[in-house]
């Protein structure tokens, strides 16, 4: 199941920036398992639809724990660890807003 | 021409957003409060160490004080590592560390000394402590491009404190 999304924010920049586009994909776990450093998009029950890459997957609690690539980006430490079941894909295709 | 492609689409249907969130209270981390607290742990033993000295009797009253004394030495030391902890693995980013490779080094530096300072009334290893909080707080300001000041603290003990030069 692909979704096309828009990234707004810059806590991933300078990779990602406001205005990219991303292609997310959202296939069961066993077949395509999510990896450190994976970008994924999720559900957060007070931000919403969150993009932010992975830094700890915790199996044994069923859930990932997520930061930005910026310094001054939202991290797990206020976001919390974030359920498997909140995952809405991860990003296979990012396509970039030309950078003037 | 992708991109162009997917702007048509974005204005034809629209597309929904992923945030990519910022939010105000993550940017807000300082040093300061750890080089305040390891401060502390010094002042706690000079002021223990003085009551020790000019103490004849040491009744009730000088144990509670004393008591008191180490308690507060005891949460500042460990102020100290968790301050730390949290710039050290919220703030500092891969590329922080690529240009402050000693970093983890020093971070793991000061655990040890704080862990000391809490063991002992070691008055030189709680002075080391407050040195190698302030090369820390050199490496974070450094990596916000603000240069940095050493005054003495104005209160005692005034030993010497990393400031931003804002």
């Amino acid at each position: 199941m692909l979704r096309l999304l828009k990234v707004s924010g810059n806590s991933l920049s300078p990779g990602y920036q406001e205005g990219d586009f991303v292609v997310i994909v959202k296939i069961p776990l066993f077949l395509h398992p999510y990896h450190h450093g994976d970008v994924i998009v999720f559900h957060h029950p007070h931000y919403g639809r969150l993009i932010k890459r992975i830094k700890v997957i915790d199996i044994a609690q069923g859930a990932v724990y997520v930061a930005g690539d910026h310094p001054e980006s939202l991290d797990s430490r206020q976001l919390g660890p974030i359920s498997l079941n909140a995952l809405e894909g991860k990003v296979i295709w990012h396509i970039k807003k030309p950078r003037t | 021409m992708i991109y162009k492609l997917l702007q048509s689409l974005e204005k034809a249907f629209g597309i929904e957003e992923a945030k990519a969130h910022c939010d105000i209270p993550c940017g807000i981390y300082d040093p300061i409060t750890a080089q305040i607290a390891a401060l502390t742990v010094v002042r706690m033993i000079d002021l223990a160490t003085d009551l020790d000295k000019n103490t004849a009797e040491k009744g009730l009253a000088y144990h509670n004080t004393v008591s008191r004394y180490v308690a507060v030495k005891e949460e500042h030391a460990e102020k100290v590592k968790h301050d730390v902890r949290v710039i050290w693995g919220d703030y500092l980013k891969a590329q922080h560390l690529e240009k402050y490779p000693d970093a983890h080094a020093l971070v793991h530096k000061i655990m040890s000394l704080g862990s000391k300072a809490r063991q002992t009334m070691d008055r030189e290893a709680a002075v080391q402590l407050v040195e190698a909080v302030n090369e820390f707080a050199q490496i974070f300001w450094e990596t916000k491009g603000i240069a940095t000041k050493r005054a003495k603290a104005p209160y005692n003990p005034p030993l010497e404190l990393v400031y931003p030069n804002l």
